[in-house]
């Protein structure tokens, strides 16, 4: 196993100490875990394409199988583990149910992936930020999901996060990984990137 | 692999994160905050939903929306003068709300819970929640109600352990 920090302030730290506190009775705390755990969850579903109606309903549907499973969950921190897995479970499920999805475009990591599976930056405004939205669109899918998500993470949770995304071990964390190579590498690339 | 300035994708990739990474993950975060932002209310709908999840709540069916001026729905403003009667039903109740229009943008709701002497209702609007208990008949009545969604809670006036009754949104 990989050595855990002596509990380092994370956001799954944080998750799994309001979830601990609400399974010991503070019921109050599971609105604070919905409104920290809620964004990365928006991200991490919305990463697979999912219509944005959809998506409110399947993080809702995660939220609730939470509840309902707050006991099968053995390890408190694991909280945020769990619940990527089953938000992104439950989009995969809405995707495939809402239209035909070749299975290729969620395995080959180094196909370019076509235009118009990145979403459309509805407000970018900056120079810098377009830039970087056309660094990131060429990244694969899986790339720009596992970037998109351990984004609102922090450090400590990047591994964990990726293993829950069912990216490879090492992947990200400790050490940069692929993804971020490559979009490093593009960012080095570019004379107008500056950091 | 590489040319002469550029480290390979591997090299890249086998280094340890250095704090250029994380700010350029922080840009990243700010970037799909802006371009695909968690939408407003989600996470108070998320979180009202799960506090009745926690009640246990017995959920109430929409049965029907009857109006007593059929003919005159379907225009621009359905609801607007007419007056309306719904019914939910679960296992444990019946409720049936008419709904009467009071004004411009009010309406007064006259609600009949069976079995449901002492029921407690809470309507829950988006302005404001208000609770009255119902009489020995189970009749409730909501005056000077605005329009908008409006949801019902019903709990036992007997029972605390019963689980509370909560009815869908519905536009009134």
């Amino acid at each position: 196993m990989i050595a855990v920090d002596p509990a380092p302030d994370t956001l799954a730290v944080r998750a799994g100490v309001l979830f601990d506190a609400f399974r010991n009775g503070d019921r109050a705390r599971m609105g604070e875990l919905v409104s920290l755990v809620t964004p990365i969850l928006w991200h991490t579903v919305r990463a697979q394409n999912v219509p944005q109606s959809s998506a409110e309903d399947v993080i809702q549907a995660a939220w609730l199988a939470l509840v309902r499973n707050a006991d099968a969950i053995s390890d408190p921190r694991a909280v945020l583990q769990w619940l990527v897995v089953t938000a992104r479970r439950e989009a995969w499920r809405t995707v495939k149910a809402e239209r035909r999805v070749d299975p290729q475009d969620f395995e080959a990591d180094d196909l370019i992936a076509p235009t118009d599976a990145a979403p459309e930056p509805t407000v970018v405004r900056e120079a810098g930020q377009s830039a970087l939205w056309n660094h990131i669109s060429q990244l694969s899918q899986r790339c720009r999901e596992l970037l998109r998500v351990i984004a609102f993470a922090d450090r400590p949770d990047y591994a964990m996060l990726a293993s829950a995304l069912g990216m490879p071990v090492g992947s990200i964390g400790p050490t940069r990984g692929r993804c971020l190579a490559k979009l490093r590498a593009q960012l080095i690339a570019d004379p107008q990137w500056e950091v | 692999m590489s040319d002469d300035s550029m480290p390979s994708i591997d090299t890249l990739a086998a280094a340890e994160l250095d704090v250029d990474d994380i700010a350029t993950l922080r840009r990243v975060a700010a970037l799909y905050d802006l371009a695909d932002p968690v939408p407003d209310g989600l996470v108070e709908r998320i979180q009202f939903d799960m506090t009745l999840d926690a009640l246990h709540a017995e959920i109430a069916k929409l049965q029907r929306l009857e109006s007593e001026l059929v003919g005159a729905r379907g225009g621009a403003e359905p609801g607007a003068t007419e007056v309306q009667t719904v019914t939910f039903t679960s296992p444990s109740l019946t409720t049936m709300v008419t709904i009467t229009p009071a004004g411009a943008e009010r309406v007064r709701l006259d609600g009949w819970a069976a079995p449901g002497a002492g029921v407690r209702v809470e309507l829950r609007t988006e302005g404001a929640d208000r609770t009255v208990v119902a009489d020995e008949d189970g009749r409730f009545v909501f005056d000077d109600v605005p329009r908008g969604l409006a949801q019902f809670v019903l709990r036992s006036g007997t029972d605390p352990a019963k689980p509370p009754v909560i009815t869908p949104s519905i536009e009134i």
